[in-house]
């Protein structure tokens, strides 16, 4: 049973959305409780897997191998590691959490949910893929429900003219349609995010391309590249440039982070969700899984890349979030800002700074998409994201307020939260090798509180708009259960870290190990021997 | 040339497919005339039996390895011509199922429609099996006359007349153009049949007549620059034909391109790489730029084949046997999606009397499962995973990739994402716009069936790729070695 874990985890919500496809679309209550069961499953196992990772033994735990197909070398191999594990977790909580978050959605909800399982199943499937065939597979296949789901269940941004309203076809024939026209409506953002992706997606696969047939071995095997590729100099540069900004374009690294926000803004919050808590960590994830793991070389010379740009991430997205009037994109800029923390952390490659960056996407995971939940709530309620607009909320909804209050604070990395853990640890580690990017880093937190409570005042506080005086709180279990399942993780893992702890240290000290000795080593015992 | 017309029965069982069929087809026609009472369904279930039968009929050749040549290796039945034959059959029985409905609107020469797609097919099964010049060149006019007719079926529509007057002046141009290649072949090596050419020298006039023949075949598969007619013909032509033209005749047409390049011209090999991976780039960038601006769902289709030829002529620029295995793979991979497309374009515009992309707004509201399927098939024909269209184009890459073209790979690369984008248009009208008129579209039995099929089959190919990656494979094992280049032309120094 424990053996097949990960494929409980892997199947579930792709058995849940073929299902659904047989269900009448009328049967509402079934269609969404046939969701919900479905992720439930994949959470418990991943629950599972989560504390049952052996941190002693190390390495890939719940291994599982298939042939696929013998005449390409592509097997559909599974296993989890320290920081596929807590990643396979986080997207189960918020697959879990999202279904309950959009359990009011009206219109054409078998379809959503079936988009939703199809996304949160193929993300996951990223977190434990050990061959780069299924790994880039996943990451495609997530992509693509990303288009349905922010096009069909998302919304315009305000300042949205519609093609048809007279005062859009006076726009039509501006220069300003070009900047400001489309660039609000859900189907730009929903169609800028899969050009994107994919544009990033086929960078990367000229890379794992390049890395099949220039290793010479003609595999997709993970862990045999590992061991045996051997790339010139060259070309494992080249390689890794292809792997890094393919996909860093999803992590999102400052410039390559526009899609992101726009694409927040526009996603209904479920989508958000998945979207800024685990997608945009498919690229932190492959980054690790291919560049660290078969690029050690290239990794050590070239991480400084990473280090530069997360200066941008981490104050431009800053700055944008401040004077951003639209909840959702202060929440979007806000991750993207924060990806930057993730990108130090690895750039850094110190035992405690890779580990805090691991530890630092499942935090934000957490608190991301506790917030993207909680703005959903707003904007379901008042119709409007627009801060100015709105105020006096936590009269109306004091739960939804006490919680984003919560939300904030984990965002901001405030003690007793796991965010607080993976923060200090990025600073701390990252301290010996770039002192600069850690002031950086520290002035961001003062960025996030401040953008953070500008928001919370914004919305909760102040005189309340007699216009929403009508809005209601989240009273019943189910729309309470997500944000409390996900304070209740955020606090109970950043009050006892420990397990989650090890468990990353076990697969990122031989890794870090790797990466920066592999070469000095060899080049110390074989200078001076060979002429 | 002597002929030595001596067939043993051993021999006639090579041929039998083509020779059931050509039975069954003219019990068909006889029937149509005959009986008064026959409907055209039952000759449409008919011609779909027979071509069961024959498939089945290969399948166990392909068990059984009853292969071998005939005529003077003028005709081969080898394991690669089963897998296009059986290809094509699928191919034609799918068109069929299409077709059943939609023939019901023609008001004359019902029962002929099926001779004329039957016959077609004859034609193209005996192109995959063609193995000399001369019989590329008969058959392939053989099949193409079905085609004229087809294309010009809906003879009280202009658009129907036009696109047959244009496929027919320039596939008679690219039959000119056959002929006088083959002439010139033949007048610098003496043979027609491929395997005798293969140690040839270089020449001037050799290069010129392959030159040619491959604007011929070029027209058939609608290559980039011989593509012209495509966009015209796709749209005026009914669209079980057009369905059809896009799959049947490139299939067979790439078998011949396979055998003639791989086969005997294997020692040129540098410099018809170098042909394939020109003609593979500007096809796939010029069909998938073009489609873009497409307002009518089969124009779109059209140039998306474009587009999908250059992906297949990735395989051909690698020029190993994995090259031609991806080939095939993808023709399975392109059978399913884009045939499907097709069914659901047919079933779609049965209701609305349109095939603008405009009068599909809200097709997801009116028809779930069309609306579905088309997704489905629409984001295989782009690549996207878990469907066929991925895994082809993958393998079509990893064999680029270990020959080494890294500038086609790139454009390939950079052209799955321009494609991206105009089938997501399409689906955006689907899901994302709302439906002026909300009322529900029905589709028959006999389009379901070939959508059924066409959802699985891109569903399969896609998740379980495996089997049939190694009947590709076993499919072609006669070029597993390839000659390796020894001659060179006069035109390119060092070869």
């Amino acid at each position: 049973m424990g053996e097949y874990s990960l494929l409980i985890i892997l199947f579930a919500p792709f058995l849940g959305s073929i299902a659904l496809i047989f269900i009448p679309r009328q049967e509402e209550l079934m269609v969404r409780m046939t969701a919900a069961i479905s992720a439930g499953i994949s959470l418990l196992a991943s629950f599972y897997i989560f504390f049952a990772y052996d941190p002693i033994k190390g390495g890939f735990q719940f291994v599982q191998r298939f042939a696929w197909s013998e005449e390409l070398g592509i097997a559909f191999y599974v296993g989890v590691d320290g920081i596929g594990g807590p990643l396979v977790f986080a997207s189960a909580i918020l697959l879990f959490a999202g279904i309950f978050v959009s359990w009011h959605i009206k219109d054409r909800t078998k379809e959503f949910y079936i988009f939703l399982l199809i996304l949160a199943a193929a993300t996951i499937g990223v977190f434990m893929s050990l061959d780069l065939f299924f790994l880039y597979f996943f990451y495609e296949m997530s992509v693509l429900p990303m288009y349905l789901l922010l096009g069909v269940w998302g919304s315009h941004t305000k300042g949205y003219l519609s093609m048809t309203d007279p005062e859009g076809l006076k726009l039509r024939d501006s220069v300003d349609f070009i900047f400001n026209f489309g660039s609000n409506s859900k189907e730009y953002a929903a169609m800028k995010l899969t050009l994107f992706l994919s544009a990033g997606a086929v960078m990367a696969l000229m890379g794992i391309l390049l890395i099949y047939h220039m290793s010479g071995l003609h595999t997709f095997d993970i862990l045999v590249l590992r061991e045996q590729a051997k790339f010139t100099d060259t070309m494992s540069t080249l390689i890794w440039i292809l792997i890094f900004f393919g996909f860093a374009s999803i992590a999102p690294i400052w410039p390559l982070h526009s899609w992101s926000p726009v694409g927040h803004a526009a996603a209904p919050a479920a989508t958000s969700m998945l979207h800024a808590g685990v997608l945009m960590k498919l690229g932190h994830f492959s980054i690790i899984r291919v560049g660290f793991e078969i690029l050690p070389e290239a990794t050590r010379d070239l991480m400084w890349i990473a280090a530069v740009l997360c200066i941008g991430s981490i104050i431009y997205g800053g700055l944008v979030s401040y004077f951003a009037k639209d909840t959702k994109y202060v929440i979007g800029y806000s991750s993207s800002s924060h990806m930057g923390y993730i990108f130090l952390g690895m750039a850094a490659l110190s035992y405690i700074s890779l580990s805090g960056a691991v530890i630092y996407m499942f935090a934000h995971a957490l608190a991301t998409s506790m917030l993207f939940a909680m703005a959903g709530w707003v904007y379901d309620q008042t119709h409007s994201r627009d801060i100015p607009s709105l105020g006096g909320l936590s009269e109306k909804m004091p739960f939804i307020a006490g919680a984003f209050i919560v939300a904030c604070m984990a965002s901001i990395g405030m003690p007793g939260t796991i965010n607080f853990v993976a923060e200090i640890m990025i600073i701390v580690g990252s301290w010996d090798r770039y002192p600069l990017q850690v002031v950086v880093a520290v002035l961001g937190i003062v960025l996030t509180m401040a953008y953070m409570f500008k928001m919370m005042r914004g919305l909760f506080y102040g005189k309340l708009d007699p216009e929403f005086a009508h809005t209601s709180d989240a009273k019943s279990w189910i729309d309470r259960m997500p944000l409390i399942l996900l304070i209740a993780c955020s606090i109970i893992l950043g009050l006892f870290p420990g397990h989650f702890y090890d468990v990353v240290r076990s697969t990122v000290e031989p890794m870090v190990d790797r990466i920066n000795q592999v070469a000095p080593l060899v080049t110390q015992n074989t200078r001076g021997l060979l002429p | 040339m002597q002929f030595n017309l001596s067939l043993s029965a051993a021999d006639l069982i090579l041929l039998m497919p083509e020779i059931f069929l050509t039975i069954w087809l003219c019990v068909i026609l006889a029937l149509d005339f005959s009986l008064k009472r026959i409907t055209h369904q039952q000759l449409a279930h008919l011609s779909i039996a027979g071509l069961g039968i024959t498939a089945i009929m290969l399948f166990v050749f392909d068990q059984n390895g009853t292969t071998g040549a005939l005529f003077k290796d003028m005709y081969v039945l080898d394991h690669m011509a089963i897998l296009f034959k059986i290809i094509i059959l699928g191919a034609t029985a799918l068109v069929l199922f299409m077709s059943i409905d939609y023939v019901q609107e023609f008001r004359f020469f019902k029962g002929e429609y099926y001779f004329m797609v039957l016959m077609s097919a004859i034609g193209m099964m005996f192109m995959a099996s063609s193995n000399d010049l001369l019989s590329v060149f008969v058959t392939l006019e053989f099949s193409t006359f079905g085609f004229y007719v087809l294309v010009a079926y809906l003879r009280d529509d202009q658009r129907s007349s036009e696109a047959g007057l244009k496929f027919f002046i320039l596939g008679v141009f690219a039959a000119g153009l056959l002929a006088y290649g083959i002439s010139l072949v033949y007048g610098e090596t003496g043979t027609l049949v491929f395997s005798e050419m293969a140690g040839t020298q270089g020449s001037y006039g050799l290069a010129i007549g392959f030159i040619l023949i491959f604007a011929a075949l070029g027209f058939k598969i609608g290559a980039v620059p011989f593509h012209a007619w495509i966009p015209d013909t796709y749209q005026g032509a009914p669209t079980p034909v057009t369905a059809f033209l896009s799959l049947a005749p490139k299939a067979a047409a790439l078998a011949i391109l396979l055998r003639m390049f791989f086969v005997a011209l294997a020692s040129f090999k540098p410099m018809w790489v170098l042909l394939f991976v020109v003609a593979s780039i500007f096809s796939m960038t010029y069909g998938n730029i073009v489609a873009i601006a497409q307002k009518n769902i089969k124009r779109l289709l059209a140039y998306s084949g474009i587009a999908q030829i250059g992906n297949i002529m990735i395989g051909l620029a690698a020029g190993t046997k994995q090259g031609s295995d991806a080939i095939m793979f993808y023709l399975l991979t392109y059978m399913f999606a884009n045939l499907g497309a097709f069914a659901v374009v047919i079933a779609v515009s049965q209701v609305i009397k349109s095939d603008e992309i405009e009068d599909y707004n809200g097709l997801n509201r009116r028809s779930p499962f069309l609306a579905a399927a088309m997704l489905l098939f629409l984001l295989s024909l782009a690549g996207v995973p878990p469907l066929a269209g991925f895994i082809g184009k993958i393998y079509l890459f990893i064999a680029a990739m270990n020959q080494e073209l890294y500038t086609l790979l790139i454009v390939g690369l950079i052209n799955i994402v321009i494609s991206m984008y105009y089938y997501l248009i399409v689906v955006k009208k689907m899901y994302i716009n709302e439906p002026s008129d909300p009322s529900p579209i029905q589709a028959s039995l006999p389009i379901k069936v070939a959508v059924y099929v066409g959802i699985t089959g891109t569903l399969l190919l896609g998740i379980y790729p495996g089997p049939f990656i190694d009947w590709a494979v076993d499919a072609t094992l006669m070029f597993s070695n390839i000659a390796a280049p020894t001659a060179s032309l006069p035109i390119l120094p060092g070869g």
